[in-house]
């Protein structure tokens, strides 16, 4: 009898360090961005703001990441003596060749998010949801779900989404919380298309 | 502890309680869901700048003026040009999802490019005394109809065939009393935008068999019995008795005696179905030549191209003297029967279409070669039948062809050997320098006299979204109108009167149309036809049954609709090459179950 | 948001001819899919539908009108509101749009039993586009997976865009010019029109106020916001109209 309650234990045990351990571990896979774009150099070197690449156009959409234009404005040429600088030229200037970035922040389709909304009525800044981008020297590791196709980012990192950090995730419970905050609830189509 | 299967199963157990506290499954079954929504297949729409560039839509000679939202380059939605003094904006079903077409699965994608120029030249060059080279344009009043009428001067025996065209043009404005003998006014006919901002002006009085579109909106709608038309006519004009006409036309006496009195107000208009109709002679009696009937307005062609081969029609040429006929089918236009174009080809004629559908005349050539596909389309559009003014329009492409496509202007040019040029250059270059007219700029709606322009602008603005128009100058007389009547058999061993009432082009239409036919029943589509329920009954024909329609020509399987609103003894059918070829013009037929 | 509007469109019946653009448009802006071949009219997907309808008289005497019929906007009692178990539909205090949300849907189609103008549509299939044809999808409109239901939300995706421009301005107030939904940009007789009905200065609501307007259904009381208008007796009496001239025998 004891030797059953031993086996129903150890195959809980089993189970609860799979499930908490192993299986954050083995959720995501690591894909890496095309080019290992440093945002501290073009921020201190070039004096680049945020809006300088990621912009706003005249009827308010926004650019996101910036298309290759933006980057052979001034890469036309190389402008350091970097070896990730000369493989970008190498590979996608000179063949013009767009770069296919890795969104961390991409939202299912269904999902409408204003980002002129937030910025110039709600003045919101940048680092709030995408945390210090800005300062990294590196792009952070791009770690996907291969199930949804959704990046780690979106559903927060911690699995069990309990001990998120503040503004951890960009899942819609996350904009709601937010929301919810500033007395501003919208039907579902407000934030839905 | 012993491994028995209970305590297998309790390890199990275990584990399955343990994973039910984990978020292990809980994030399994939000994954799943998921990647259902996203799994390869469920297309995602594209990303990219939202940018607007216009054009003229090609997919008949209305030529309406069309704005296009592009996402990244690629047009996701077209809309009319408001400010647009001929087209106000209006689009019709057809041009709204014409973006689509380059996509179609039913596209042309091929054709012996090389196997056809081999056959032509032969045939050419081995033709005997009297075999002429034919060009059919189905869209006469493009520049490339001008370089095919070149092409057909410069080369010996060679001839420009159009269908039967009309030299007037109609201004609906300056009409107070339109008569209109089945012209789809309100539903095909014209310029769209240009119809419905004119329609408050005009009392219509629609004289036709079935119950169109134009028949429903008009003010008074004459019901006649088919082919009767000319007695309308003439009751109208009061030079037969209404009690009379009434008798012969089906049409009870007070409302002809309406129609006569709502003719007393005003200019009036007789319209008619086929442009080339005998029923338009009755302008002249009318007193509406110089008035609503006018002169059909041409913008300016370089003098060295006015060595051109005039056009002629079908049925002037002899029999079995066509060699060598090419069909410019790029544009949906006029079709003529391939009943009245085989007696016309040699033995061994070599017939090559210039298509993007498979439905039209590739059914009946050795080959079809793809074309470009509106809004692929670099050409110009010739006036409508209500463009008043002289105009100069310019389609610009929105996008670059999907597949590999002939030209058919270049083909013909290199064929008859006349040296590469680009024509829509040399055309606004003389408009230019004739300085007359004004150029209107779509972006902004400005009108600038084309004087104030130079000529590289005005290109510029041509190709970037503006038009060429002239209305400066007396309008004038058209010709004298004496169209003739084909004469066509009478069938009497067939119990149905055919006619058509959709105004089909052939040529490609978007898929979505289905959303007007199959998925609303709003519109006939090509494969059905309509019946009265008393025909449906007599034939033991139910609603939607499949069936045969036959003529005397052949027969084709179609679907059969009952519409109490089609009169008895005549079957309603939505047009097109295959039925036109059927039933040519005064067409008779049998509908039975299949 | 500022005052509260209520959107809402009047349909002139005397002006439509039935052509069927407004269709058209809404399949474009709403990436509306094609249906397979083996479909009719009971499976298709027409946010907006053309009807033809008519005197019920025998020819000559028969006349026929198209009544393009769309999500009525019920702004009272929303019927398909009431009944969803998902809460996937809701009335949008700000606008009074009455939004569909797929993503929230689970097909169970109450709400299509419930609506009284048949105007929700049931995607039987996965959406196929024809190969490169996907290349033409709007992105301001999400294409729906089969098992969901969807309707006309008055071209929410242009509202949004709307917004955009506005914001971008540094305005919460949306310019109304911005806001047109695709079938009454596609009109070309100019049949319908597209507005605020709490704006007295607006074309539709003057329109709405017409005597010879009227709405579908009126008596079962869900308050629409689609106003149709004709001054044509037969067409008034075929929606369970009342007479213009007040003498009217079918109010319920």
């Amino acid at each position: 009898m004891i030797g059953g309650k031993i086996a129903f234990a150890s195959g809980m045990l089993l189970a609860l360090a799979g499930g908490w351990i192993a299986f954050p571990r083995i959720l995501y896979r690591t894909r890496p961005q095309p080019v290992d774009f440093s945002h501290k150099i073009h921020a201190e070197k070039a004096g680049a703001k945020c809006e300088d690449c990621h912009a706003f156009r005249d009827d308010g959409t926004y650019a996101g990441i910036p298309t290759l234009d933006r980057c052979t404005s001034c890469h036309a040429a190389a402008m350091g003596a970097t070896a990730e600088e000369k493989s970008f030229i190498d590979n996608y200037v000179t063949p013009n060749r767009e770069p296919q970035w890795l969104s961390y922040a991409r939202q299912p389709e269904n999902v409408y998010f204003s980002h002129v909304a937030h910025v110039k009525l709600g003045k919101v800044k940048c680092e709030r949801c995408h945390g210090n981008e800005g300062g990294s020297a590196n792009l952070r590791p791009f770690q996907v779900d291969p199930i949804s196709g959704y990046s780690r980012d979106i559903w927060g990192r911690p699995v069990n989404r309990i001990a998120l950090r503040n503004e951890g995730g960009m899942k819609m419970d996350d904009c709601v919380d937010c929301h919810r905050r500033q007395g501003l609830e919208y039907s579902c189509l407000g934030c839905h298309k | 502890m012993t491994t028995t299967r209970r305590n297998l199963f309790k390890f199990v157990g275990g584990g399955a309680m343990g994973a039910l506290l984990t978020p292990a499954p809980w994030r399994l079954i939000t994954d799943t869901a998921l990647w259902s929504e996203n799994w390869p297949g469920i297309p995602r729409p594209a990303r990219g700048e939202i940018t607007t560039r216009f054009t003229h839509c090609t997919l008949c000679p209305a030529g309406c003026a069309v704005r296009a939202r592009c996402v990244a380059g690629q047009p996701v939605s077209l809309t009319g040009v408001n400010p647009h003094p001929i087209s106000r904006g209006a689009l019709c079903p057809w041009g709204i999802a014409g973006h689509q077409l380059p996509y179609h699965p039913a596209r042309v994608r091929q054709g012996p490019m090389r196997e056809a120029i081999a056959a032509i030249e032969r045939a050419i060059r081995k033709r005997s005394a009297g075999e002429r080279v034919a060009v059919l344009d189905l869209r006469p009043g493009r520049t490339v109809s001008w370089t095919y009428r070149r092409a057909m001067a410069a080369l010996d025996g060679g001839l420009y065939v159009t269908p039967p065209q009309s030299a007037y043009a109609i201004d609906l404005a300056a009409a107070k009393t339109v008569v209109s003998f089945g012209a789809p006014l309100f539903d095909g006919w014209g310029t769209p935008g240009n119809v419905f901002a004119a329609r408050t002006n005009f009392r219509l009085i629609q004289v036709e068999p079935v119950e169109s579109r134009s028949a429903a909106l008009a003010d008074i709608w004459l019901p006649i019995r088919p082919g009767t038309e000319a007695v309308i006519a003439l009751a109208l004009a009061g030079e037969i008795a209404v009690a009379e006409a009434a008798r012969v036309t089906g049409v009870d006496e007070k409302t002809l005696g309406a129609a006569k009195e709502a003719m007393a107000g005003g200019p009036v208009l007789a319209l008619a179905a086929d442009p080339a109709s005998p029923l338009m002679n009755w302008n002249a009696k009318l007193g509406a030549l110089g008035h609503t009937v006018v002169a059909r307005r041409e913008s300016p062609v370089p003098d060295t191209w006015k060595k051109a081969a005039p056009a002629t029609q079908m049925a002037a040429a002899t029999d079995g003297t066509i060699r060598v006929l090419l069909i410019d089918e790029s544009l949906p236009g006029g079709y003529i029967p391939w009943s009245e174009i085989a007696p016309k080809l040699a033995p061994d004629a070599v017939v090559v279409a210039f298509t993007s559908s498979s439905e039209g005349y590739a059914r009946h050539a050795q080959c079809a070669l793809p074309t470009a596909v509106y809004p692929e389309t670099a050409e110009d559009v010739g006036p409508a039948i209500d463009t008043v003014a002289a105009v100069f329009r310019i389609s610009t492409p929105l996008i670059a062809a999907v597949v590999p496509v002939v030209n058919p202007g270049q083909f013909v040019s290199r064929i008859a050997g006349l040296p590469p040029s680009d024509a829509l250059r040399e055309r606004a270059d003389v408009i230019h320098k004739a300085g007359s007219g004004m150029l209107i700029g779509y972006a902004d709606g400005k009108s600038t006299p084309v004087k104030a322009v130079t000529a590289d602008d005005f290109w510029k603005t041509l190709n970037q979204g503006g038009c060429w128009m002239d209305s400066t100058g007396k309008q004038t007389l058209p010709g004298k109108l004496e169209f003739t009547a084909s004469a066509e058999p009478a069938q009497d061993e067939l119990p149905l009167t055919v006619v058509a009432t959709e105004p089909r082009r052939g040529g490609l239409e978007s898929t979505l149309l289905s959303k007007l036919e199959r998925e609303s029943n709003l519109r006939l589509s090509a494969d059905r036809v309509a019946l009265s329920p008393v025909d449906a009954r007599a034939g033991g024909i139910e609603n939607g049954a499949r069936c045969v329609f036959e003529t005397a020509r052949g027969r084709l399987s179609v679907a059969a609709m009952i519409d109490a609103a089609v009169p008895v003894g005549v079957v309603e059918v939505a047009g097109g090459p295959r039925v036109a070829d059927l039933c040519g013009a005064n067409g008779r037929a049998r509908v039975v179950r299949a | 948001m500022t005052a509260h509007k209520r959107y809402g469109m009047s349909i002139d019946i005397d002006k439509c001819n039935g052509c069927g653009a407004c269709m058209m448009a809404c399949a474009v802006e709403n990436n509306i899919p094609p249906v397979p071949e083996s479909a009719n009219d009971r499976k298709g997907i027409t946010w907006i539908r053309v009807y033809k309808t008519d005197n019920h008289r025998a020819y000559p005497d028969r006349r026929t009108a198209f009544v393009p019929v769309l999500c009525q906007q019920c702004g009272h009692d929303t019927p398909c509101v009431h009944v969803c178990p998902q809460q996937a539909v809701d009335v949008d205090p700000e606008t009074g749009i009455v939004g569909q949300m797929p993503e929230r849907c689970l097909g169970c189609r109450y709400c299509m039993v419930a609506c009284p103008y048949h105007a929700r549509y049931f995607n039987w299939w996965d959406p196929v586009w024809p190969a490169g044809m996907e290349k033409t999808l709007n992105p301001n409109v999400a294409p729906r997976m089969r098992g969901v239901v969807e309707k006309c939300n008055f071209c929410h995706g242009r509202w949004h865009a709307a917004q955009q421009k506005a914001a971008a301005a540094g305005i919460r107030e949306i310019d109304a010019a911005d806001y047109i939904p695709a079938c009454v940009e596609a009109c070309p007789t100019g049949a319908l029109r597209f507005g605020d009905l709490n704006d007295p200065s607006t074309e539709v609501a003057r329109d709405a106020a017409l005597p010879e307007s009227f709405r579908l259904l009126e008596k079962i009381g869900t308050q629409p916001k689609i106003y149709y208008r004709s001054r044509r007796d037969w067409v008034r009496e075929i929606a369970s109209a009342p007479r213009p001239d007040g003498k009217d025998q079918h109010r319920g």
